[in-house]
């Protein structure tokens, strides 16, 4: 759909991230807005596409290891010493 | 890795002294799951997060709590899952989709677009949902998966994962929008409602 905007719909999903972020001219974010008011298929890909960006911000960012892993970290630091401060200070 | 990925201008922490068990009861998961999101691979992660940790171990006696640790760990856990994903010369064979192939030539969408029955108003999500999310990272190429990591599960701004993929800040935008289009894509047929 091009409708009054002049914009097509490829055209709005280029200027996404920018819509979102607010750094688009006055110009072309009114378009965009008048594009999305007349473009069932826009509105529902506008807000998937901030869905999409929602549920990865919700993603954990930790979460247990796997066993077997701290297993083997603590295997490897069985085979290291820590440096020790030289006797006697330094220089 | 190596000893210039410290930030010299952070202080390296006051508090109880650390142990290698407490490193790795406080930090391994948190730099396995970076380290295995960016690398799409639960062994490659486990030899990043050794090699991280062990890193850190080795270093105890220049620790004195960790304030500042956990700073420094996930910009080495960073440097260190890009590092290990050169050294094997992976040239992993994702199909590198063009995002906005399915546009029509007029500019059209190519095929209807629905709604998603996903509500995330929960801070949590169910184990189902993240384990569709953590897939469709995952089968992204991998410079489009290290822009979605770091920018959106990370929330780093766009400078600073610049400054880590040595990129300009333009161009990390135009790769974490077409990183969220293929993901957006990927996700779709899992939430969609049945019709618009």
């Amino acid at each position: 759909m091009s409708s009054d905007s002049g914009m097509t719909c490829r055209d709005l999903v280029e200027f996404l991230i920018d819509y979102l972020s607010d750094e688009l001219p006055i110009d072309r974010r009114r378009r965009i807005e008048q594009h999305l008011k007349d473009c069932p298929p826009c509105e529902a890909y506008l807000k998937t596409y901030r869905l999409t960006i929602k549920l990865t911000r919700q993603l954990p960012r930790s979460a247990p290891p796997p066993p077997q892993l701290m297993e083997r970290l603590r295997a490897a630091a069985q085979g290291l010493a820590p440096r020790q401060p030289p006797a006697g200070g330094c220089c | 890795m190596d000893e210039n990925d410290r930030d010299p201008s952070e202080p390296l922490s006051t508090g109880e002294p650390l142990t290698p068990e407490k490193v790795f009861h406080e930090h391994a998961g948190r730099v396995y799951h970076l380290a295995r999101r960016m690398l799409g691979s639960d062994a490659d992660a486990e030899d990043v997060t050794q090699d991280v940790l062990l890193q850190v171990v080795r270093k105890l006696d220049t620790f004195r709590g960790e304030s500042t640790l956990s700073t420094w760990l996930h910009r080495i856990t960073v440097n260190a899952a890009l590092a290990h994903r050169r050294k094997k010369a992976h040239r992993e064979e994702h199909e590198v989709r063009d995002p906005f192939d399915h546009f029509l030539d007029d500019g059209f969408h190519g095929a209807p677009v629905h709604q998603w029955s996903v509500r995330p108003e929960d801070q949590v999500l169910d184990e189902e949902t993240q384990q569709l999310i953590e897939q469709a990272i995952a089968q992204l190429p991998p410079h489009y998966r290290d822009v979605i990591v770091l920018a959106d599960v990370e929330q780093l701004p766009n400078a600073e994962i610049a400054k880590v993929l040595g990129d300009s800040v333009q161009a990390v935008k135009s790769r974490l929008h077409r990183a969220r289009l293929l993901l957006r894509e990927a996700l779709a047929p899992h939430f969609e409602e049945a019709s618009l």
